[in-house]
């Protein structure tokens, strides 16, 4: 069992309320929202989503006061934050996350400023392990991007999650590049979510919808391997050279696979991309990261690491749990399905490189207000 | 070993003709006025590559952005696409990987081709090849 320093990558807080946000919003967004008389708040979160006949929540992670898994922060310190050497947690909003799936761009833009500043008061204030993502509504890319920069001074805004997509292009389409932009000035990395199946549009999966939460499950990958293809296809990686990617919770036995494909493709076709100066994999060794949850589980445990080791990763993998949702991976299990001399790596300094850490800066216990 | 390839007046600009020389099937290109041989055989599968499509070097800084280099003579395998540029024998998208190229001179109206020490080609070559010429009022 590893017992090391751990940087957790992906940890979901969500509000407490509707009505947690509303300090939060523009005078005029307020009443927007609020103004609706007996029909009660215009819904913050997009609603269309596969249910998970489980819950999408471990059944523990449900504060004893009430309120959604992730929502209190005395909760989640007990289970998560107290529990082991964890030196940061990287927070990632739950539904909140969802925010470019929204039909109304305007709003979303609304919204994620919003969430940006409640995550920055009522979490980041709490407790100084915490770290926070930056939300935005990729619908508006260019007010996208004065979002990100909006956060620029304020180091523990830590990274751009992209989840949703709004338009029916990879992420790697040019319409998307001020918020790369953005990104790169900042010198903060994207951080691509899986899990925007079935939440917006265009179609969750490539060959279409999908109508079972199990099958959007099992595909979560697939949206995620369309991202980081057309990233790269679409030269992002040469016109934001310092840019750095994170895919979280899109697991990551696939990746050996498709770049073996995607360089054979790149040789017999560099006539269409004759931008792209090195082979794909040579774009994903220098620029891309991912999170461990959900670590598939190959019949054989060294299999899953043969596969890992094709794509290095030993230094490629940073350590998630996705606490508090009900596929969460924890500490003692990952580590048992991976090498020890791995361990510190994935556990704390691959973290610590990509997001530019010094250990020292760090803290070795929490300074919790309150 | 050079090998008497034809009359230079064969060769006209741009146009690729497949000849023999030896035991090998060698295509020959006169390109801005220099001429290139090329083993007719594609490293990555084996294909014949002479029969693919010779075209300048379709070059790019950004996305959207294309011209073509015609300095750089390239020639794309007809078995699944990769390019080669005759300049160096090299690959376009991977350059660790070559087709071979000779020496090709002009000697009093003659096209020589240099084949080395050796007409013995690597696994898979086809040694007795039938001639073909992709243009045949030349031949």
């Amino acid at each position: 069992m590893y017992s090391g320093p751990i940087i957790d990558c992906d940890v979901h807080h969500a509000r407490k309320s509707d009505e947690a946000l509303l300090p939060y919003l523009s005078a005029g967004w307020r009443d927007y929202v609020s103004g609706r008389g007996p029909a009660g708040l215009v819904p913050l979160t997009v609603q269309d989503g596969l249910p998970n006949p489980h819950g999408f929540m471990r059944a523990e992670t449900y504060p004893e006061g009430g309120g959604e898994p992730g929502s209190d922060y005395q909760t989640l310190r007990r289970q998560l934050l107290d529990r082991g050497d964890l030196r940061r947690a990287i927070l990632t909003f739950g539904d909140d996350s969802h925010v470019a799936g929204h039909h109304n761009p305007y709003f979303a833009t609304e919204l994620a400023r919003a969430l940006n500043d409640w995550s920055v008061e009522q979490w980041l204030s709490l407790d100084t392990r915490l770290a926070s993502s930056i939300l935005i509504a990729s619908q508006l890319p260019e007010l996208a991007a004065k979002e990100i920069r909006r956060h620029a001074d304020n180091p523990r805004m830590v990274q751009v999650m992209l989840v949703d997509n709004p338009f029916n292009y990879g992420f790697g389409h040019p319409v998307f590049h001020p918020i790369y932009e953005a990104a790169e000035e900042t010198g903060r990395p994207i951080a691509i979510h899986g899990g925007a199946g079935g939440w917006a549009n265009p179609a969750s999966t490539g060959g279409g919808n999908v109508n079972l939460y199990f099958e959007a499950h099992t595909l979560w990958p697939q949206v995620v391997m369309t991202h980081l293809v057309s990233l790269i296809s679409h030269g992002v990686f040469d016109k934001f050279p310092k840019l750095r990617l994170l895919l979280i919770e899109a697991g990551s036995a696939w990746l050996p696979s498709l770049l073996w494909r995607f360089d054979s493709e790149y040789k017999g076709l560099r006539r269409e991309v004759p931008w792209l100066k090195r082979l794909p994999s040579e774009y994903v060794a220098e620029h891309v990261w991912l999170t461990t949850q959900p670590l598939e589980t190959s019949p054989q445990r060294r299999q899953m690491v043969d596969l890992l080791s094709w794509v290095n990763g030993s230094e490629r993998l940073v350590y998630s749990s996705d606490y508090p949702h009900w596929d969460a991976d924890e500490v003692n299990n990952v580590s048992t399905r991976l090498p020890q001399e791995w361990h510190r790596k994935i556990f704390f300094e691959n973290a610590l490189n990509f997001y530019g850490w010094d250990e020292a800066d760090l803290p070795l216990t929490a300074t919790v207000a309150a | 070993m050079s090998v008497d390839v034809g009359p230079s007046s064969d060769f006209a600009e741009k146009e690729l003709r497949l000849v023999h020389a030896g035991r090998r099937e060698v295509g020959v290109v006169r390109w801005n006025g220099n001429l290139y041989a090329v083993n007719n055989y594609c490293t990555h599968r084996g294909g014949p590559i002479c029969l693919g499509i010779l075209g300048g070097r379709l070059e790019s800084d950004r996305p959207g952005s294309l011209w073509l280099d015609v300095s750089r003579p390239t020639l794309a395998c007809p078995w699944h696409g990769w390019e080669f540029d005759l300049h160096t024998g090299c690959a376009l998208p991977d350059p660790k990987i070559r087709i071979r190229t000779f020496p090709v001179s002009e000697v009093q109206g003659r096209v020589l081709v240099d084949l080395g020490g050796t007409e013995i080609g690597p696994r898979g070559e086809t040694e007795t090849p039938a001639i073909q010429t992709l243009n045949p009022g030349a031949a």
